[in-house]
């Protein structure tokens, strides 16, 4: 095979590789920014986030949230329930980050699957 | 409220379930730390005495439950076998489970975190998930989105939570009812295969629950399934690191490599499976 297109198909295999594997990382992120919460399932985004902190903000100590099943939830101490949420938000971010960091410094399909 | 994991394990003559059950069973332990019931239609107690301890409890499967089919197994792209498989009713699971709460499992599924023990802390008396995400790059595979092109939505079988209460028991029946009129339900669902699947059969039974309409009579089980089909190849199990090669669209016998960790998966392929675990 003429070696400019071997080299090129080298590239392009790692091409698809990493993409599926950034891909996967952030699957597995979505699937770590799920809270649990009295029976309840919170995928924490940005926007639940400020909303519970506007609520705080606004003196309030408990409230209902609308859950990821359309399923209204009792949130008894919204302290409590803000602290768990920003917790679940930043150590998933952190854990993305860190994979995100390590993949994109490996630079063959051999060094993705040493990981 | 007792809780527990049921699985069922029927070998095949070549596939060994029971080795893939207790190896399940082990990482059950591990990540959920719930106990273990094998359903199975082999003598354990002769045959494999020596995993006896890995199941807290051991059933053998009742005749009438044993629906024998045959089925093309791959093991990656280029090769093949057609074996008998035994796909009896996950309807049994109600009758047969000693637990209140409880957890049906594929012995394929590998757990790679605690996830499921939320469905014990969940409202919903009855989870599964309707979809799930391969492990490839090309992630169209309508075969599991719908059960045909024109019917209704996809449901794994492969597991599920469900609580022993009087709905569920007329949800179980219903499945049962389903696999002894397949052949009226194939046509009514316009699906080609006449071969029972439990997946379509829970998939018609949540359907039928639903008001023939789409509902909320099943929740969606907590965490992502993730799964590789029979044509990929599962290379390496080590702790919560999964490495396979996922076959290539169009390009028979390329595969792509992939590295997941920390997810649970369902590995079709169980020729390499059982290959990975020879090698723990």
């Amino acid at each position: 095979m003429d070696t400019r297109l071997e080299k090129a198909l080298d590239i392009s295999n790692y091409m698809v590789t990493l993409n599926n594997q950034k891909r996967l990382l952030k699957e597995k992120y979505k699937e770590n920014l799920v809270h649990y919460y009295n029976g309840g399932q919170f995928t924490v985004k940005q926007e639940l986030i400020s909303f519970c902190q506007s609520l705080s903000a606004l003196s309030q100590t408990e409230t209902i949230l609308i859950d990821d099943n359309d399923i209204p939830v009792e949130i008894e101490n919204l302290t409590d329930f803000l602290t768990n949420i920003i917790d679940t938000y930043v150590q998933a971010s952190n854990a993305f980050l860190v994979d995100y960091n390590k993949l994109k410094t490996n630079r063959s399909v051999e060094s993705i699957m040493d990981i | 409220m007792t809780k527990g994991v049921v699985l069922f394990a029927s070998n095949n003559g070549v596939t060994n379930y029971i080795k893939q059950a207790k190896f399940c069973a082990d990482r059950i332990k591990q990540y959920l730390n719930l106990p273990v019931t094998l359903i199975t239609n082999q003598d354990i107690e002769k045959k494999y005495d020596y995993w006896m301890n890995r199941f807290d409890k051991v059933i053998r499967m009742p005749k009438l439950m044993q629906n024998q089919n045959q089925k093309r197994y791959f093991d990656g792209d280029l090769s093949n076998k057609i074996l008998l498989f035994n796909n009896g009713s996950r309807a049994w699971a109600y009758k047969l489970s000693p637990y209140d709460e409880t957890i049906v499992m594929d012995t394929d599924y590998i757990l790679s975190n605690d996830s499921f023990l939320q469905c014990f802390e969940g409202a919903s008396d009855f989870s599964i998930y309707n979809n799930a995400t391969h492990i490839g790059i090309h992630d169209g595979t309508t075969e599991f989105q719908r059960i045909s092109d024109t019917s209704i939505d996809f449901y794994w079988a492969t597991i599920f939570f469900f609580r022993r209460t009087p709905l569920n028991k007329i949800f179980f029946d219903l499945i049962k009812h389903i696999e002894e009129n397949y052949m009226h339900y194939r046509n009514v669902y316009q699906f080609s295969t006449p071969l029972f699947r439990n997946d379509f059969a829970f998939s018609i039974a949540i359907h039928i629950m639903n008001g023939y309409q789409t509902g909320e009579f099943a929740n969606k089980m907590p965490g992502k399934k993730y799964y590789s089909i029979d044509k990929d190849i599962c290379l390496e199990i080590n702790n919560g690191n999964i490495k396979l090669l996922t076959q290539k669209e169009n390009r028979l016998g390329e595969y792509t490599a992939v590295n997941i960790s920390d997810c649970n998966l369902h590995i079709m392929n169980k020729f390499s499976l059982e290959r990975c675990i020879d090698n723990q």
